[in-house]
């Protein structure tokens, strides 16, 4: 209703990937002047409108791909491109959800969301109803003028996600946004986030380190190992197609899937440290 | 923020609830309450045994009146230098206040002279400041002159501007101004380097130019910082008063303490010191409180 919605933008890129990894590589440099591998050398497409989870254990590298993707830092050899085009610094095409809420405390909750369509000049009464939408929609429309520090962890956090909506980004960037919350409150979260990907149809890249996180979200889930960070397996997966609900977690489809990957994972664990 | 988020409001239609925000509750009346009362109590009594001790050291004349005057006596210099009166027992010429001016004047011309200096410390402090953190060749080769000029004692260097801008009050704003610019700009380099990664990370992806950023993040976020070094600045301008009014100083709260000293005008010099040390909390009471009002996340967020 409000916010400029999604337009069938993918015709024309069809053949174009959404987001390419191009042999990518990162090494750090630690304080001590040691080189650390975090991504070996990776590439990736993304086509348009996939919710891509991936998966791995803490140190694999996959915020270092997330980070990338929105421009925070750049690869050490290779290119990342988005829409054909290389991505040097954020942008507001590619919305970011991070660990932390990282609410702004001297804005009120609603004017935190507001910040994207105010900054790209959006007058003041479009910009309300556009934030009054999106609260409503993460169901924070009466903590509105609340500031986010009176607010719940959860709360915050969904506060953030209506943030980045609002702004309308094509893809949307999660870097484990639902892992300081309890486990009540992240089943809830995830499934509004599913039926927010449906109605949207944006691209999503979800970086979580719970396997069952990962296949119940994802279209698509990328299994990374660590050290050097690598991507193991990339599976995809059909199981969200139907309304999902906590039920599909009992299915067995879905406990292959979740033995399978968890498998990987820890086979890799082991070949790693032997 | 915690992470323990346990029992409430995870879902919008349960959204109703005003419980689980944790700190959202408003103070009570908090202004006579029985401790509040007692606080006041006990601060009250300990000033009243202060004084008990003081008149009591004077009153046994232990000590030389000129070197520890009576409360009494404190207490007639603040009437004298607030009053007029004839110049001697019976004369028809009346004087008024002390050196010509009452003692409200002299701290009039003394606060003039803070403000002026400390609103010149926190525009050029604040400037210099986030110059000096974003850009980081000009941090890198223009902090050693920052430290050097903090360290200088100003009683120092009064001397040099009185040669370069004149006995007038000119050189004693520029000393006032010289003592409070770099705490100001250190605090200013500081807040804008803590500001954390991710803050600036989540503008820049909403879209934000590098004037937005600014805007939007860089300055809010370093205002706390940057309001804790214009206290530390406003202390610091109290200490150096006295320094800047010790010649020609008149009127000045800190030229007349030290004018009334060298005439052995103890009491007076008592008087002067117990109102700059008044002026000096109630400022640093009122820009505290300020701060509260521009920075009410502070500590919580």
């Amino acid at each position: 209703m409000t916010a400029t919605m999604n337009s069938p933008a993918g015709e024309a890129g069809l053949t174009q990937p959404k987001i390419e990894f191009d042999r990518v590589t990162k090494v750090y440099r630690t304080d001590s002047g040691d080189q650390v591998v975090a991504l070996a050398e990776t590439s990736l497409t993304v086509t348009e409108g996939e919710f891509i989870c991936i998966v791995g254990p803490s140190g694999c590298g996959k915020s270092t791909l997330m980070q990338m993707l929105a421009g925070f830092h750049h690869p050490t050899t290779g290119r990342v491109l988005v829409d054909g085009v290389p991505v040097t610094k954020p942008d507001r095409n590619r919305g970011v959800v991070f660990q932390q809420a990282n609410l702004y405390p001297w804005l009120t909750t609603r004017q935190n969301v507001e910040l994207g369509p105010r900054l790209s000049g959006v007058g003041r009464v479009e910009r309300r109803q556009c934030a009054e939408y999106y609260l409503d929609m993460v169901g924070l429309a009466k903590f509105a003028d609340r500031k986010p520090y009176e607010l719940s962890g959860g709360m915050q956090q969904r506060a953030q996600i209506a943030r980045v909506l609002a702004n309308d980004p094509k893809v949307i960037l999660m870097d484990e946004p639902f892992g300081a919350l309890d486990a009540l409150t992240r089943e809830r979260m995830q499934v509004e986030l599913l039926q927010i990907w449906r109605e949207r149809r944006k691209t999503v890249m979800f970086i979580t380190h719970d396997v069952e996180e990962a296949i119940f979200l994802g279209s698509r889930v990328l299994v990374m190992t660590a050290r050097p960070g690598r991507v193991l397996m990339d599976l995809p997966v059909h199981l969200a197609d139907g309304v999902p609900g906590p039920e599909l977690r009992s299915q067995a489809n879905f406990i292959n899937l979740r033995d399978q990957v968890t498998d990987a994972i820890y086979r890799a664990q082991d070949g790693a440290t032997k | 923020m915690s992470a323990t988020e346990t029992q409430t409001t995870t879902v919008p239609d349960t959204g109703t609830q005003p419980a689980g925000t944790g700190p959202a509750t408003a103070p009570e009346n908090t202004w006579l309450t029985p401790g509040r009362l007692r606080h006041w109590g006990v601060n009250a009594a300990v000033f009243a045994g202060v004084l008990l001790v003081w008149w009591g050291i004077t009153a046994t004349g232990l000590i030389q009146p000129l070197f520890l005057p009576s409360p009494g006596s404190v207490l007639q210099a603040f009437a004298d230098s607030s009053s007029c009166r004839p110049i001697a027992e019976g004369s028809a010429r009346i004087v008024c206040g002390e050196q010509g001016y009452f003692l409200w004047e002299h701290l009039l011309a003394s606060l003039q002279r803070i403000g002026m200096g400390v609103a010149g410390g926190v525009l050029i402090g604040v400037l210099l400041g986030f110059a000096m953190a974003l850009i980081p060749t000009f941090g890198r080769l223009s902090e050693p002159y920052l430290n050097f000029l903090r360290s200088l004692p100003p009683l120092g260097y009064i001397g040099l501007l009185i040669v370069w801008f004149g006995i007038g009050d000119t050189s004693k704003v520029w000393l006032l101004f010289l003592a409070a610019f770099p705490p100001i700009a250190m605090a200013t380099i500081d807040g804008v380097r803590g500001i954390r990664a991710d803050r600036l990370q989540a503008v820049q992806s909403l879209g934000a130019s590098h004037i937005q950023v600014m805007r939007h993040v860089v300055l809010p976020a370093s205002l706390p910082s940057i309001l804790s070094g214009v206290r530390i600045a406003t202390g610091f301008a109290w200490t150096t008063v006295v320094a800047a009014e010790l010649n020609n100083g008149i009127p000045g709260i800190g030229g007349l303490a030290y004018l009334s000293g060298t005439q052995l005008q103890t009491p007076l010099t008592i008087a002067c010191i117990i109102i700059v040390g008044l002026a000096a909390i109630t400022l640093d009471f009122g820009i505290k409180w300020i701060s509260q009002l521009l920075v009410p996340w502070q500590g919580k967020a």
